[in-house]
């Protein structure tokens, strides 16, 4: 679990630069593979990357949790992707009402594993996703975050997360093995 | 075979010098003697001068039409108030009084100096009726009394 990494957190609290850099280190492909697979523009991710870190140092008084500083630097990015779309005029993201998933867990991110030439079919099957599943299995892929975490990230309820997570995943699945099928 | 971990970070693993530069520039202000040595004080300072921006940011910006919408209503609801007090003063101050309503003035006055004559007039002495006499005969009088 990403949460669970050794992490610089306390001395990056106590302001040590060396620590901010380690954290940031870690972080910054993440984020931005996370913040671009949202906004699919390269020089806005970075700003948002950018804004992401400096709130980071601002406001670590504000994680009451050392653990935790991986879903709340994420946390701040999402806001960051909300706020960005706001500006641009964009409407809030809707989805109509999913039943319930049905009650299992969700598979580890490595039990999913993708050939070499389905690569591009697999990205284009996360872009083929609504806004929300979109954010929701990226954060499961990207940082392993628990459905805790998820909804932690972006302020939803567990059931809502795991709902989302669980229709991404099938839809994922739908539009790979479609791909396959029509393959010569 | 890879995971979707691998996948989405291989695809962009082109973009991390761009990133070690955003890192470096954080970091760097990190440095800075201002940001290291920031005291509680200014630290609650520049919180508080960056509230108004958060307020913009979180409560103006994403509903800018609604908050739009209800400046131009209280402007209108504005507007409308001062012009009709204006004619309404403009009014008063313009139009003479009408005959009817002096009369009906003249009549309360009338009445209510009557009602207050009734009822808080001091009981006087009924006065004497003047007849005029020669001062001798008044003399004569007085000492008759």
């Amino acid at each position: 679990m990403a949460e669970s990494e050794q992490v610089p957190v306390r001395q990056a609290r106590e302001g040590n630069p060396a620590a901010w850099d380690a954290l940031f280190r870690r972080y910054q492909l993440p984020l931005f593979v996370y913040v671009f697979e949202l906004v699919h523009h390269e020089q806005t991710s970075l700003d948002i990357v950018q804004e992401t870190f400096i709130a980071a140092v601002r406001h670590i008084t504000g994680l009451r949790d050392d653990e935790k500083f991986a879903s709340w630097l994420f946390g701040i990015a999402h806001q960051k992707c909300l706020l960005h779309w706001r500006k641009r005029g964009g409407k809030e993201i809707l989805l109509d009402e999913l039943p319930d998933a049905p009650d299992e867990s969700p598979d580890a991110p490595d039990d999913v594993l993708i050939r070499s030439e389905q690569e591009a079919e697999f990205m284009n099957a996360i872009n083929q996703l609504p806004l929300p599943h979109r954010s929701v299995v990226l954060l499961h892929y990207i940082e392993d975050f628990s459905l805790e975490e998820i909804a932690r990230v972006t302020e939803t309820q567990i059931g809502t997360v795991k709902s989302r997570l669980h229709y991404a995943k099938k839809s994922l699945r739908k539009i790979l093995e479609a791909k396959n099928e029509n393959a010569p | 075979m890879k995971t979707p971990r691998e996948i989405l970070l291989a695809r962009h693993k082109a973009i991390e010098p761009k990133l070690d530069d955003v890192r470096e520039h954080v970091v760097g202000k990190l440095n800075d003697k201002d940001t290291k040595t920031q005291s509680s004080s200014e630290r609650l300072l520049s919180l508080f001068l960056s509230c108004p921006k958060v307020v913009w940011n979180e409560l103006v910006l994403p509903s800018r039409r609604i908050w739009a919408g209800l400046a131009v209503v209280w402007l209108v609801l504005l507007a409308a108030n001062f012009s009709m007090r204006d004619r309404s003063e403009i009014k008063m101050a313009k139009s003479p009084p009408s005959p009817e309503m002096i009369m009906a003035f003249r009549q309360q006055q009338q009445l209510l100096s009557e009602l207050i004559g009734q009822d808080n007039a001091p009981v006087a002495r009924p006065q004497k009726p003047f007849s005029p006499k020669p001062a001798s005969e008044r003399r004569l009088e007085l000492l008759m009394t």
